[in-house]
Order: C-alpha cells, then structure tokens, then sequence
C-alpha cells in the first residue's frame, strides 16, 4: 500500500516541481514533498508500523524517491537562478560604442620626436646630447668657427643682432665650440636644437627652424669614419640601406668641407622631380673639423681631430610626412599637431 | 657664376666631354653646379644670306627681300621691317620652323600679300646681344655658313656659395685648370705676359693705403676707337649674362670673365692731372656712380682719384664723369687688387653689389693684375685696330712674401682620407693643379702654392688633404667604424626630464605646440610686461618680432585664440625657453619653462583641476597656494605651485577679458629649478601591521576658507597617530545658512605597534574637534 502512495507522492512531486514557475513556487513544491513536515517525512514516520523486512524494503524505496526528488529540485533551482543571473546582467547592457570619458591622449610635437629618436641613436652609438644657448656671442656663432668678421660666408647667414651686440645663432654650430670648451677631447657629441635666420617667411623659408649638429674629436679620425657614422644616421633615419656620396662643399668651419647628397628615395637614382632629375638629393653638409676650430675650442689640432655634420631637423620632418608648409611646424595649429 | 663650354674648351684642348658630364664632373670634384643650360640652339640653323634686292610693300614700313642664304637654304623672299635692311648687305637668315630667343617662333607665313620664307634677324632676336634696331650686320663669311664666331653653347651654372674660398674660379681659366686636372689633359694658358711694354709710365699711381690696395697696375693706350665691339665678343658676354656695351668696356668684361680679375677703363682725357691716387674717401665726400646713382661716402670705403676727386669706388663700380665715351680715344686701364673685406663692407653699406665687387671680396690675386692687362692689350689690338701704348707698366706693388710652402707627411694624408693614395697620383693631382711639389724627406711632401690660391684658400695642410681628396674622388672612400674604447658617454639629465615632461603632459591630454621665440612690444604690453624689460632685436623683419619672448605666455595664448576657433575644448602645452636680458653684453638667463592650457567653452573649473592634476602627476605632493592675481590672471582663480617648499610655477585662470568665447586656463612652470630640486626621494615604510581606524568629519566654515587649511588644522590636532586626512566632498544649502559650506574629511589613524582603542581613537577625534572650535569652526553632527 506505500508503495503505491510513494510512487504517487514521487508522481505529484514531479509535476508540482514541473509546474513551478519561479523559484518561489519551487520552494512551495519542496516543502510540501521533501520539507520536514513534507509527503515524504509523513511516510517516514507511517513505517515504524511496518514489518522490519518491509520497513527495510520501503525505506530503500523511500531514499530513492526523495534522492531523485532532491535533484530534481536542485536542477531545477540552478536553472533559476541562472535565469536570475542572465537577467539581472542582461539588465546591465552597456554601449560600449560610447566614447570614452576624459581628455584623448595628447601628441609631441613632430619635430620632438624626430629629436628624441636622433639622440637615441647616437646615445647608442657613444655620443653625448649637448645643449647651448639659443642667444649667442658673436665670437661663438661666428669668429671660433672660423668665419672672421667681413667674411663672405656671412652672408650666407642672415644673422638676426640684438640690441646688446649678442645675436641669435645662425646654426647650432657654436654649441661645437662650447662642448670642446666644457668637455675636451677626445668627444662625441650632438646637439639638436633651435636655430634662426632673418628671413621672410613663406611655405618653404622659416626664420626659426631646428637644426642637429654632431662632432667627433678623436685620434685619427678619418673621413672613412665620418661616412660610416653617416651611413648609420641615414639608415636610421630612413630606415632601410641608402646609398650616399660626398663631393665637395665649403663651410669654413671644417677643412675638408662636404656635402653630402642621399640617392634619391623616390626614384632609385632614375630622376624624379624631387631630386630635380638628378638622382641625388642634397641633404647634409659635413666636414673634418678645421684646425682653428679645435684650438678655438682649446683642443690642440696637432694631437686631436674630428669630423662635424649639420642636420636640418626641420628639413627631415618635412620630408618624411610629406609637410609642404614649413609655417605649420610654428603655427601652433592644433589641426596640424594632432596629426602625429 | 656662369660658365661657358665652348671657352672652357677653348683653355683646355682636347676637353671633349657633353656639358651634363662636364657639369657632374665639376659637381663631385670642384664645386656645385646648378644647372646645364643651352646658349642660342637656334644659331645651328641660323646661316649668314646676301641680300640681293629689297622692294618695299605697300603702305607698310617693311619691304619685301630676296636673299641668298647659301646652298642649304636657297634663295628665299622675307619680308623684313628692319630700317638697315638694304641690297648688298651681309645678315643673318633664320628659316622657318626654328624658334630663337624669347621663344619666338619662325614659321613661313604671307604678310601683307608677300610669302615670308622665313626672318632676317637682328642681334637682340638671336641673343646675341641686347640691338634690336636693326638686323644684323655681318662681315667674312659667305652665305650659307654659320654666323663667324657666334656658335652653340652651353652655359654651366655654380652655386656662388660654393665659390666663396675660391677667388681663382670667378674666372674661366679657373675653372678651366680644375677641368685639366680632372680630365688630365693640358691647360692652355691665354696670357701672353711679353705684351706688356717696359719703359716709363705715362702715368703715376699714389697708393695712400696698401692694406686696402696692397696693388694697382695700369696701362695708358692712346688713338682709341670706341664702337661696338666684334659679334663673338659680344655674344661671349651675352652668353654669361653680361651686357655688351662698346669694345673697351666688353675687353675689361671678357677679361674679368677670363682671369677673374675686374678692370675698368678710364677716358684719360676726363681725368685732371695725370696721376692715380687710391686713398680713403672724406667724410661725407659724394660720388657719382657709373649707374647714374650718387652716393655718400665714409673713410671706410676706398676710392680711386684724381687730383680734383673720387672717379671710381674701388674694386665696386666707376664713376661717371670719366667713363668711356664715343669720343674717347685716350684709356687709363686699370687693373688693380683691394683688400676684401673693406670692398664688401664698402658694398654692403652702400647696398652695391657688382661683378666686381664680387671678386674682390673673395681676395683676388695680386699677381693676376699684369696679367690682365697683358690680355687686354691682346684683345685691344682685335677690337680696337690702331691702338697704340703710350709708356710702360703703370705699377705699384707692395709685395707680400710668398707663403711658406707646406709640410704634408703622405701617412697622414692617407689617415685622413681613410683609404691609400700612390705618392705619384699625389704628385700628379697637385701639380695638375699648379702646385709645386718637393720631397725632402722620403714620403713627406713640401708643397708650395699657386699665388692665385694662396691669398685666402690654402694655407694648410687640412687644405691640401681636399685637393688630393676630391681629384681620387671621395666615393672612392669607404665607410669604417673606428675602433673606439667603449665608454658611456655623458647624460644630458636635464634633457631627458624634459622629454619625460613632454611625455607626461602628453600622456595627460596635452598637445605640444611650439611657438617663436620672438613677441611684438603689443603682445608684451597686453600682458603688462614693460617693453624695456625685453632683449630687443636690433634688425627685426617686423613690428611682430622685436622682442624676445620673457614668457611663453603670449605665445600660448594666441594658440588658444587661433584653436578656439576650431575647437569647443583643447589641451596644449609648450616647453621653451624664457629670455631674461642681463646687465651690458652678458649672455641671458634661458630658463626652460612648462606653459599648458586648457580651453573649453564651459565654466573653466575643470580645466584649473585638470592642469593641477598635470601639476601633481609632474611633482607629487605639490601645493596650490592661492596667490595675488595678476592683471592678467582671473582675479580670484590664481595659485603659486608649491613643491618642496619652493615656488615653482602659477596655476590660474586667463583674465576672462583676454579669451573671447569659453574660458582657458593655464599652468606655468619653471623646469629649471623643478629639475634641480631632483625627483622626490623614495624611500620605504614598512606596511602597517595592526588595522587602522577611521572616522569622518564635516566641518562648517565660511565659504572663502580653503580646503587645505582646515585639513592642515585637522592633521595638526590629530598628532602623530594621524595617517592620513583625505577631503571627501563639501555641501552648500539647507539646513546650513547660505553664507556657511561643509567640508567633510576622512581622518585615518593607526600606530605601529598595536591596534587602537575607543578610547585613543574619540581622544584624538575631541582633539581634533575642540582645536577647529577654538579656531571658529563648527561640527556638523
């Protein structure tokens, strides 16, 4: 006879779980079959009536149902708590399209990153990145490098003079002169920075533009070991192998003077409009340092010497990102600047 | 500096290279040509034509010609308007399908009924030079050949700059003996010095100043006849750009163009006495220039005169009253060297650059002087047929020494060079180059050098290593590495904290700008900096840069004027030098700065935070302190930044008077002295072992009390059990009176060697409280 009303008590216990809708009425169902005053707790207390042998059978019958029973609700209220998760997190649906709160990251200028990574180049190759000043003497920007007053190759400099006799450099050359002065020989340096012209100003001529000077003093340095170092620069900066030549130029403060010519980039040497049909585009003027320079600098010629370069920083950043307005490096235009 | 093929042939014989490869070669051994460019390629089809009869036309000023133009071209009909176009005449015919100067094109068209088989042409038409009055007259030649004298050339042209140290090449044979010495062939040397006369000058020269003219040569000639001079002569000049003007003054041109050595040719008869005197000019003493202008001269320039005054402005241009005239048939010839730099200081006050100021100021060569005239008494007797020489060499010379000749050790040489050179090719390149090569100890060379080198160029050995250099080639040079110990080389620290502020600020929003360092008088007045306070330029382009910059804040600010509008918000900074003048010739102080701003169209309290944060993230821990506005900040929203017990920098807000639309802000720091105080040591506490305790803190105070100064009160009540006291928010309203704000702190305590009790937490808590209270503040509970 409790036979048949466990299998019915499993039997409505089923389908009460079955027809519960939310975990409320599950919980119903649960103490109404399996609670301690539940179906099955009753039958528990009926079989102490019952045969030992029947009492055994039925309390094996008894645990079977109520272990199947306890799973079914267990399932069924994982189930929904599950749905509770989903729906709570589905609730929670975020527009991850929103843009982001707070100011966008910033950008350096062009031409400080064109800088930084030149003086992390000839760091790794043993220089020093020196600095000088932006206002100078007449004797650092010109005498000490062997332009003496009167010398036509000041003319090439249109000099911007200031009320006191000072100037402001032409070139970053006269930092040449101090870093001898301060560090001596032997030395490695460069020294990237602001220079000026007096000149009108147009898409192409800037009277404040930026230029890197470099300088080595050593034993024996040779001319050799000035196109090794600006091969390296090059290919630095180009990043892939170049091809360079050096033929003749004259800047007084070296002896001898080069310039030095890049195949062109854009034509392999065939001739394009950017190296006006030559196959070469001009890019850098060098040279081994002259003689007068070294003692200006209090270094003795006989015992040292060394090779300088110049490298138009403004130049450089122009032709790598194609900029056919030099105004716009100075414009402060964050249109332009944001770019980079 | 122009150059011609055709006369760079003519001085090296057997140079027969195309002018781009003459131009290349130039280019990698001597100096920077800019450009090949064809002189007159229409002169291949010009021929010479008989004219055999002229008709006129109709109402019209031309007539119709018949001419015979030789074989090639036959006998053709032009009509021509040229006034000298009569029958008999020897011209020039051009037939159709060429086009000559200007880019006019010749075609065979009908004109007032006549067929023109093509163009008799005038010398202007050809470029040949600038007469255009009529068509060309011609002698010896026969119709049908090429115009005598007058053919193709090309016209190689040299960056001046890249001459500056090269006197010799202003000149043909200059250029011609560098063209030897690459092609290895001979040079052909056209001075014939024997054509100098001996004997007594006609005339006397006074040199009153030999460091400014340490030489002058002249030469008298006597029944001269000046006219235009022959067409080869004048197309030679036109060619190079010079303009023709009458046989004597085209010699002294051709000559310069030659031997670099400008002369100038005086009418003896307009001169008074028969002296030169080269001296100084008197204060204020006037001249008048040759180019119709007059000038006011100092004793800084140099002028060659007569007894009554000035006829010439030395080595730059001659004067007026005794230039070459129709009637002339007297010269003085001058050929005269000057001291470089007073020619170009001379010529850059009176803003006076001729071909030959030019010269002189890249230090001529004083040896050159009778050279030049000897040429000139060549070409005189072609131009001038019947001149005579009256006397002999006009000269007063002080002789400078030679140079020393120079020591050049070949091992040294080729160390420099980086590659090895054979002593015979050195040999060869410097006496290519007309140096005298000795070699008194084994593979040490003794050079000695050409005068014409010798005035400015070479004086070293580092001089002659570029000789020998450039001749080999430098592409014959390979790259090496040298062998270096390695070494660290020096840290620019201060360079390297200013790329990690840049990086920073970039990393916080900020874009970087970069401004001049140049401000107008108005900038620095509108921010109440006094002019005068400024280092000035002394040559400024414009009214907009006469300054240099003791801010960056005028900068900055146009920045934020320019963006605004483009911009609803922006962030910039700029890292640059300030400019502080200094007593009398001193360098000035350049103090690198750190000017950020923020703009944005709201209510400009966000942006003070957001550049305070900026202010943190560069020096932590540091302070605003509220400081005096200046009349440019907004005058109750401005800081001093405070790190390290030092004043730093200025935190405020842009007077809202100076920004149109929307507010800016700005921040200003001096890099300088941030960077000497070093970055904040770091040093390590050990973490607390026992649990903190905290309570919260609303304080009511006035609204104008400043949050810093109620937590430094609090932290100071709190004593040495206080790990921390934190701002949370502040309140305004109700129930507190409206004149009245509540700032509610988090206070943290904790020891270090035990957990505290309730009783030492409300001890410090009442402490706290009754110090806030004596200092009238009041608790909210």
């Amino acid at each position: 006879m409790l036979d048949s009303t466990l299998s019915d008590i499993e039997s409505r216990a089923l389908s009460a779980m079955e027809a519960a809708s939310d975990a409320a009425a599950l919980e119903q169902a649960r103490v109404e079959f399996l609670g301690r005053k539940g179906a099955l707790a009753q039958i528990g207390k009926d079989m102490g009536k019952l045969a030992p042998e029947e009492r055994a059978r039925i309390g094996r019958l008894l645990n079977e149902v109520k272990q199947k029973l306890e799973e079914r609700f267990e399932q069924k209220k994982a189930w929904f708590e599950e749905q509770a998760l989903a729906a709570r997190l589905d609730a929670e649906w975020l527009d991850l399209t929103l843009p982001a709160p707070g100011a966008r990251p910033g950008a350096l200028h062009p031409l400080t990153q064109i800088q930084k990574e030149l003086e992390d180049l000839f760091t790794s190759l043993g220089f020093a990145v020196v600095d000088g000043p932006e206002v100078e003497t007449e004797w650092h920007n010109f005498d000490a490098l062997n332009i003496p007053p009167a010398h036509p190759a000041r003319d090439a400099q249109d000099t911007f003079w200031l009320e006191n006799g000072l100037l402001l450099r032409t070139h970053t050359s006269p930092v040449q002169v101090r870093a001898m002065e301060r560090f001596g020989a032997p030395l490695r340096i460069i020294a990237p920075g602001r220079v000026f012209r007096n000149e009108e100003v147009d898409a192409s001529h800037e009277h404040t533009f930026y230029q890197l000077e470099g300088m080595m003093v050593d034993r024996d340095v040779s001319i050799g070991h000035m196109l090794y170092f600006m091969k390296a620069l090059l290919e630095a900066i180009f990043r892939r192998e170049v091809t360079v030549r050096l033929r003749p130029g004259f800047f007084p403060f070296v002896e001898p003077g080069f310039e030095l010519d890049i195949r062109c980039l854009l034509c392999g040497g065939a001739g394009c409009p950017v190296c006006k049909q030559s196959g070469w585009v001009e890019l850098l003027p060098c040279g081994l340092v002259h003689p007068n320079v070294l003692r200006a600098g209090g270094i003795d010629p006989e015992q040292w010497n060394g090779f300088a370069f110049g490298l138009g920083l403004t130049r450089l950043v122009m032709m790598r990102y194609a900029i056919d307005d030099i105004r716009l490096l100075q414009s402060g235009d964050l249109r332009f600047l944001q770019q980079f | 500096m122009k150059f011609s093929c055709n006369w760079l042939r003519e001085l090296v014989p057997g140079l027969d290279l195309g002018p781009r490869e003459l131009a290349r070669l130039i280019t990698m051994k001597t100096a920077e040509c800019e450009g090949v460019e064809p002189y007159a390629p229409w002169l291949d089809a010009v021929a010479a034509a008989r004219v055999l009869s002229v008709e006129p036309i109709a109402s019209s000023h031309n007539v119709k010609a018949v001419v015979d133009a030789g074989p090639e071209y036959g006998t053709r009909t032009v009509v021509c308007g040229a006034p000298n176009c009569r029958a008999g005449m020897l011209t020039a015919f051009v037939p159709p399908g060429v086009t000559v100067a200007g880019g006019k094109h010749i075609r065979s068209v009908v004109i007032q009924g006549v067929e023109s088989q093509g163009m008799l042409a005038s010398g202007a038409e050809l470029g040949l030079n600038r007469d255009a009055e009529g068509i060309l007259e011609l002698a010896g030649a026969e119709p049908g050949e090429r115009l005598p004298g007058c053919p193709v050339d090309h016209i190689i042209e040299v960056d001046n700059k890249s001459l500056t140290h090269r006197p010799d090449l202003w000149g043909h044979l200059g250029m011609a003996r560098e063209v030897a010495a690459i092609t290895a062939l001979p040079l052909a040397d056209p001075v014939r010095e024997d054509l100098v006369p001996p004997g007594e000058p006609a005339w006397r020269v006074d040199i009153r100043d030999f460091d400014l003219c340490p030489r002058y040569s002249a030469l008298v000639f006597e029944n001269v006849t000046v006219g235009p001079s022959p067409l080869w002569l004048q197309a030679r000049l036109e060619a190079l750009g010079l303009n023709p003007i009458s046989n004597i003054v085209d010699v002294t041109n051709y000559v310069m163009a030659e031997l670099a050595e400008p002369m100038h040719a005086f009418d003896a008869d307009l001169l008074h006495g028969n002296a030169i005197i080269v001296r100084r000019a008197g204060e204020g003493e006037s001249f008048d220039a040759l180019n119709g202008e007059s000038y006011r001269l100092s004793p800084s320039n140099l002028v060659i005169a007569d007894e009554r005054g000035a006829v010439a402005l030395a080595g730059i241009i001659g004067g007026a009253g005794s230039a070459i005239r129709e009637t002339t048939t007297r010269i003085v010839l001058e050929s005269a060297n000057f001291e470089p730099a007073c020619i170009r200081r001379t010529s850059a006050a009176l803003k006076l650059r001729t071909d030959a100021s030019m010269r002189f100021e890249k230090a001529q060569d004083p040896a050159n002087t009778v050279r030049a005239l000897a040429r000139a008494v060549e070409l005189f007797r072609i131009v001038s047929p019947g001149i005579r020489l009256v006397g002999g060499l006009v000269d007063s010379w002080r002789k400078a020494p030679p140079p020393p000749p120079i020591e050049m050790p070949l091992d040294w040489l080729e160390k420099r060079l980086g590659r090895s050179v054979e002593k015979a090719e050195v040999r060869r390149i410097l006496e290519s180059l007309s140096f005298g090569v000795e070699e008194p100890r084994p593979k040490v060379f003794l050079v000695s050098v050409p005068s014409w080198r010798a005035t400015k160029d070479i004086s070293i050995k580092e001089d002659l290593l570029e000789e020998v250099g450039r001749m080999v080639g430098y592409d014959t040079v390979p790259p090496v590495a040298p062998l270096l110990p390695a070494r660290r080389p020096w840290v620019n620290e201060e360079r390297l904290f200013h790329h990690a502020v840049r990086q920073m600020a970039a990393a916080q929003g900020f874009t970087e700008v970069s401004n001049y360092s140049f401000i107008s008088e108005e900038m620095a007045q509108r921010f109440g900096y006094a002019p005068e306070e400024h280092l000035r330029v002394a040559n400024p382009i414009s009214s907009e840069q006469t300054l240099l910059r003791r801010s960056l804040l005028p900068g900055v600010h146009k920045n934020i004027c320019d963006n605004a509008r483009f911009f609803d918000e922006f962030r910039l900074f700029e890292i640059g030098g300030e400019i502080h003048k200094r007593e009398g010739k001193e360098l000035p102080r350049e103090v690198p700065h750190l000017m950020a701003a923020v703009y944005a169209r709201g209510g400009g309290r966000e942006a003070l935070f957001e550049l305070k944060r900026l202010a943190e993230c560069l020096m932590p821990g540091c302070e605003a302190k509220p400081a005096a506005a200046r009349p440019y900040e907004h005058p109750a929203r401005a800081a001093e930044i405070v790190w390290r017990g030092r004043t730093l920098g200025r935190l405020f807000e842009l007077h809202p008077r100076l920004v149109e639309q929307g507010r800016a802000s700005v921040l200003d720091v001096d890099l300088a002295e941030m960077f000497a105080l070093g970055p904040l040591p770091k040093k390590y506490t050990p973490l607390r072992r026992f649990p903190v305790s905290e309570f919260d803190l609303s304080v009511v105070a006035g609204l104008r009390v400043h949050c810093a100064e109620l937590a430094a009160r609090i932290r100071d009540a709190a004593g040495a059990l206080c790990e921390r006291v934190q701002y949370l928010y502040s309140y305004q309203g109700k129930p507190l009176p409206e004149d009245r704000q509540s700032l509610t702190f988090r206070v943290t305590l904790g020891a270090p060697d035990h957990t505290l009790s309730s009783d030492e937490v409300s001890g410090v808590r009442s402490r706290i409280i009754a110090a806030l209270e004596t200092a009238g503040y009041a608790i909210r509970q």
